[in-house]
């Protein structure tokens, strides 16, 4: 039994600190939207900084709070504890906490004059402080109510802008289909608890699901009731298909970097749960083919045939669904976010195959497609936020030209587009090819994930292409409104740097997210072998 | 001393850093300075820090004779899983191997670069598009040190593709000369078969040494040539000797089209079509050598077996006499030193074949400098008279001292004459070839081409030399009244003048002979005597003796302004014409390309046309009209929404309740 120390919430002290100390300046009249914005950068830094250290990163790793016997222990040691420490949580907060940084420090950049300000950074920690906690669950209902805690500072921060009604349009749809999926986890969670007596991942998932000859025994039957539920319940934070039709009218009608929040941050929260809930019992049939199995609740209702093999089934499929619709529905669009929200369903498809392979390499692989997504998609959102400010819209079309007029953002968009759609020398190719490799590696069916896959990467580079041709190919029209006066083309070079107003913060957070999308594309160990060390650990500690 | 210099092996990579750096500056910025020629100083300061700190290090490797000093970084590694196609895993490496080899490499291409970078300021003056042509010369030179530098046979091949990549920009440079264009396009598809063969040898050893049985792990460790200060695949047996010849061949076939030996030699002459400066890198430091070099890193590091070894010395020696005998007629100055470039690497080819590696990159070395000397000599006089006719210049000596006097001594030099570098590299080729034909007499025909090829080197250079500088006047007045080049491009020319004197006599310098002459236990390929030291006295007088008679058949024929006719009817006709048609292998491309080629083409383009594209475009349409139909999935009704979700539900629902347990696959049953 390992006793779990407080230190391992240091992380959340600092968001927690840094919103709160942002909520009592606001309510002594204090606003200045670069306090704020600040603050919020700050705490994320730190808490940044501390995951990295709890990492055992080389210059930061004397820092570190939490035990080293702590991180990863066994499983089955735990006890009735809530929470559990696993390198691979430390890895996902360090990736939430990657994307609510990048998101702060751009909306730095934000009107000076905009209310609410406050709220916006609060909630913004809010919700990074529930990611941070849903990534250190050993429980389900632990799990579901950090999940809610982000849930519900998202759907007000789709809608904080009040005056847009189309802001507010997407946090009504969001906060419907969001309650309606967190009702479905929190019943499947009860039926688990009614089935098996317990609410802690790891006895739920190693308790055997009889799935042999009908009828089902009473247990087994509510117990596979409340595991549907829950895929769907979770599946609608990772907007795998079918429940992914809000993401296309939130992501759209939200402001910008909330779009990027949600597709970099909170996306991956539930993929986060799908890996915590559903990895034990897949991992777990797979060693009852050597093992029998150890019974840990006194409640098993024995024997062979096994709960893995219909839930690998079940993800796999969903992945080639999600990632085909996504890139099938994202061919015709003409609008740049709904464009960007359906490329960004495809790729948790793509982040799915790894639950469904469920080797370590396939599991090293997923977090590094999810680690590229940050920089990919976040970052593009973070571009069409900056170049909606300079009066450009929102249309594919109206980007005609922004590559030459635009050269920083033009060409970081490229590159985002690029890295998205798989092209060597950036981080989205390795982290296909990585994880391809994985599938393959595994053989068996696991094989057609991979097949699946490469033809989605080459049906989605007709999408991305075709932006890249608008931006660089076509001439705007003389006197259109998307160019600010003064704007001429095929003139003089425009200097490279000409930032052209879009502010520092924001040009700041786009240019990490090109550096990091090159330096981890040329030099990925750096991250991947944490990453695959993150996964022989979750595998040898589950 | 010599531990002060090893210190700095770990930074080789900084060598091709630094020009890269150019390449991204001159890239981004060049033409946003506000002089183009600018962008050329920078080049030029990349190309120097690479020379500083290229022959520092490979003076440190020649003060610590015969050690390694790799140093790697894993940049992907995939574990493997004991069965499946990588039971090891395999990982990609990025890393530097400071070695003998490249050592001498080193050398030859950041001296050789830097000064066709310095020449180019003079040279490139007159032209359009300078940041253009100084981002991608910056990035031929970074490509090439990297394939220099690489430690590993993927890292050489990504490399080596960087370098074709280059060079079908640089020499398609005047693109809007469709000869220029298509010579770039024959250049970079003539290699590519070689690459594709190349790229097939690699899988072959893959399969060899990575997949099972002794050698494994190679893959895992991510191909690297050295391990722990020793070849990685030193004395490791193969499994299976038919497939290990196989492989390579296939590195002879890579080989051979990036260093233009027969077959694929065709492209290198029309290769001229790029600015002259370009030529000078091509052919003496940069692309061409990289197939020689990549002959010695495998003839080194895998081995070669003793049917490889012969094919690689006829096709070296054939090429040897080939191209020779078709510099013997052309008029224009730059094909004729073309030719000669693909002469002399046959002998390369030929010295690694018979198993004296470093003879050969002896060789290498010696020609870098006396062959870019000859073109940079060639380019500053097309500079003047804005000509590349042979047959229209004449007397240049008197109005180009300098050029003329360089042009010269890299003609002596060519032509083996002592104390000039070529003499002694060009002996040495000779003498280890001899000795190797004592035990493989099949080697003895393609000695006698070697040799044979050593008079008409001598001809054919002495006969551009006299035509283009000997004489009174120009021999076509309206040819602009020729002046001595700028500084810039004279320091190049003297320098290498110089270089082409001592680089021979260098090897005698115990330190630096040393590199070429590293005692045995450095080369670990069992069999092969790594150098050769012996020399005869009969077989250096033979090949002196060569050069010299054709020197003065040269002079005889064209000195002092003669020009010498062949006669209508004279029976030696045909043969001219045979030579300057390039025997017809150009024209058998061609009419091939048109007759064949075309009509293949054309039924392929109807089925690519109607069926493929067809194909394409139906699935294009067909995923556009299901995306159209799909869309309307997203009514934005949320109660849509909520009911796609209780669908969902469902669908799971009836799977595992229904489905999984009829089916004991799926866990049921």
């Amino acid at each position: 039994m390992t006793a779990i120390p407080w230190t391992v919430f240091v992380p959340e002290l600092f968001l927690l600190g840094a919103a709160l100390l942002i909520f009592l300046l606001d309510s002594v009249g204090f606003r200045w939207l670069e306090v704020f914005g600040g603050l919020a950068t700050g705490g994320i830094v730190l808490a940044l900084l501390a995951v990295l250290a709890d990492l055992r990163f080389a210059p930061l790793a004397a820092f570190a709070t939490v035990p080293a016997n702590v991180v990863d222990a066994p499983w089955s040691q735990l006890g009735g504890s809530l929470v559990a420490v696993t390198s691979f949580g430390l890895v996902f907060q360090a990736i939430f906490l990657t994307s609510a940084l990048l998101v702060s420090l751009s909306s730095l950049s934000r009107p000076t004059k905009e209310k609410g300000a406050a709220i916006f950074f609060g909630l913004l920690l809010f919700a990074t402080l529930g990611m941070t906690l849903a990534a250190l669950s050993a429980d389900l209902i632990f799990l579901l109510l950090s999940i809610e805690i982000t849930g519900i500072s998202t759907y007000l921060l789709v809608g904080y802008t009040r005056r847009d009604p189309r802001g507010l349009e997407a946090a009504m749809k969001f906060y419907i289909i969001g309650a309606l999926s967190a009702a479905l986890s929190f019943f499947g969670a009860s039926l688990l608890y009614a089935a098996y007596g317990t609410t802690s991942l790891y006895a739920l998932g190693t308790t055997v699901v009889y799935l042999g000859h009908p009828p089902l025994d009473g247990a087994t039957s509510i117990a596979l009731l409340g595991y549907a539920f829950l895929i769907v319940g979770i599946g609608f934070k990772v907007t795998a298909v079918p429940f992914q039709a809000w993401a296309v009218d939130v992501y759209d009608g939200a402001p910008s970097d909330v779009s990027a929040f949600l597709a970099g941050g909170s996306k991956k929260v539930g993929l986060f749960g799908y890996f915590l809930v559903f990895l034990v019992p897949i991992l777990f049939a797979g060693r009852l083919a050597t093992a029998p199995p150890a019974c840990p609740v006194g409640l098993c209702v024995t024997l062979h045939p096994d709960f893995g093999v219909p839930l690998q089934v079940i993800f796999g499929v969903m992945a080639i669904v999600t990632m085909t619709v996504g890139n099938v529905l994202a061919l015709q669009q003409s609008e740049m976010k709904r464009m960007l929200a359906y490329s960004s369903i495809s790729q948790a498809g793509y982040m799915l195959i790894g639950l469904a392979v469920a080797t370590s390499p396939a599991i090293a692989g997923a977090l590094l497609q999810i680690f590229a997504h940050v920089f990919m998609k976040a970052g593009a959102f973070l571009v069409v936020g900056a170049v909606a400010g300079l009066g450009i819209g929102s249309k594919i079309e109206d980007w005609k030209g922004v590559g030459l007029r635009y050269p920083y953002l033009g060409l970081s968009f490229a590159v985002m587009l690029l890295s998205l759609a798989g092209v060597p020398l950036t981080v989205g190719f390795v982290s296909k090819f990585v994880l391809f490799s994985a599938a393959v590696q595994a053989q068996g069916w696991f094989v057609w994930l991979a097949v699946a896959g490469l033809l989605n990467s080459a049906l989605s580079v007709f999408y991305y292409a075709r932006v890249l041709r608008v931006m660089y190919m076509e001439r705007p029209e003389p006197r259109s409104a998307a160019l600010p006066s003064g704007a001429v083309l095929g003139g003089s070079e425009p200097p490279l740097l000409a930032l052209g107003g879009i502010g520092y913060g924001r040009a700041i957070a786009i240019g990490i997210a090109v550096v990091a999308i090159f330096a981890f594309g040329v030099y990925p160990q750096v991250v991947l072998s944490t990453f695959q060390n993150a996964a022989n650990h979750l595998l040898q500690a589950l | 001393m010599s531990g002060t210099l090893s210190a700095l092996f770990p930074w080789a990579f900084l060598v091709p850093l630094a020009p890269t750096l150019a390449f991204v500056i001159i890239g981004l910025f060049g033409r946003r300075m506000q002089r183009l020629e600018w962008g050329g100083w920078v080049a030029v300061g990349g190309a120097f820090v690479a020379m500083v700190l290229g022959v520092l290090i490979a003076v440190g490797e020649m003060l610590s004779p015969g050690t390694y000093s790799d140093r790697s970084v894993a940049w992907l590694t995939l574990p493997g899983n004991g069965t499946g196609a990588f039971p090891h895993g395999f990982s990609l490496v990025m890393g530097t191997l400071v070695d003998p080899l490249s050592a001498i490499m080193l050398i030859v291409v950041t001296v050789v670069g830097f000064l066709v970078m310095l020449f180019s300021i003079g040279y490139m003056h007159r032209d359009q598009g300078l940041p253009r042509y100084y981002a991608e010369l910056s990035l031929f030179l970074a490509s090439m040190l990297g394939l220099v530098l690489a430690d590993n046979l993927l890292q050489f091949f990504l490399f080596w593709e960087l370098v074709g990549v280059c060079s079908y920009f640089l020499i398609g440079f005047y693109y809007a000369k469709p000869s220029a264009a298509s010579a770039a396009k024959e250049a970079f598809l003539v290699t590519r078969i070689g690459d594709v063969l190349f790229l097939l040898g690699i899988f072959i050893y893959f399969d060899l040494f990575a997949t099972a049985g002794p050698g494994a792990g190679w893959a895992a460790s991510g191909f690297l040539f050295v391990s722990h200060g020793a070849p990685f695949l030193a004395g490791v047996p193969v499994s299976n000797a038919t497939l290990f010849t196989v492989a390579g061949l296939m590195m002879l076939g890579g080989a051979a089209g990036k260093s233009a030996q027969f077959p694929l030699d065709v492209w290198l002459p029309d290769a001229m079509e790029g600015p002259t400066t370009v030529s000078a890198l091509i052919h003496a430091a940069t692309m061409v050598a990289a197939g020689v070099y990549l002959l010695a890193v495998v003839s080194v590091f895998i081995g070669f077996t003793a049917t490889d070894q012969l094919l690689i010395v006829a096709i070296g020696g054939f090429t040897t006499f080939w191209a020779a005998s078709m510099a013997l007629v052309h008029r224009d100055i730059k094909r004729v030193i073309a030719y000669s470039t693909v002469s002399q690497l046959g002998y390369m080819v030929l010295a690694v074949g018979a198993g004296f590696t470093m003879v050969g990159l002896y060789h290498l070395f010696t020609h870098a400098f006396f062959k870019a000397l000859l073109f940079l000599a060639a380019g500053a006089v097309i500079h003047a008279v804005e000509t590349q006719d042979l047959f229209k210049m004449g007397g240049l000596r008197k109005s180009m001292r300098i050029t003329s006097i360089g042009f010269l001594i890299g003609a002596l030099s060519l032509s083996g004459i002592p104390p000039f570098a070529g003499f002694f590299s060009k002996d040495d080729v000779l003498g280890s070839v001899y000795q190797a034909a004592q035990s493989h007499p099949a080697y003895w025909p393609f000695l006698i081409l070697a040799y044979a090829t050593v008079f008409m080197t001598a001809y054919y250079i002495f006969r551009a030399w006299f035509l283009a500088f000997s004489g009174d006047h120009p021999r076509d007045p309206t040819l602009p009244h020729a002046h001595e080049a700028p500084w810039t491009m004279t320091v190049p020319i003297v320098i290498l003048s110089g270089l082409a004197i001592v680089a021979g006599l260098l090897a005698f310098v115990p330190q630096f002979g040393g590199l070429f002459r590293a005692g045995a236990g450095f080369l670990p390929t069992p069999g092969v005597p790594p150098t050769y030291t012996t020399t005869s006295l009969l077989l250096s007088g033979l090949s002196v003796g060569l050069g010299l008679t054709g020197i003065l058949t040269a002079y005889v024929l064209w000195g002092n302004g003669r020009v010498f006719t062949l006669a209508e009817s004279s029976a030696v006709q045909p043969i001219r014409r045979l030579l300057l048609e390039r025997y017809y292998v150009k024209a058998g491309v061609d009419w091939f390309g048109l007759r064949v080629v075309y009509t293949v083409s054309r039924f392929l383009a109807f089925v690519d046309e109607y069926i493929i594209d067809g194909t394409v475009h139906g699935f294009e349409r067909m995923f556009s009209e299901l995306s159209t139909r799909a869309r309307r999935v997203q009514s934005g009704v949320v109660l849509d929404y909520a009911a796609y979700v209780v669908v969902g539900l469902a669908i799971f629902l009836v799977f595992l309740y229904l489905v999984v347990p009829a089916f004991p696959a799926l866990g049921g049953g």
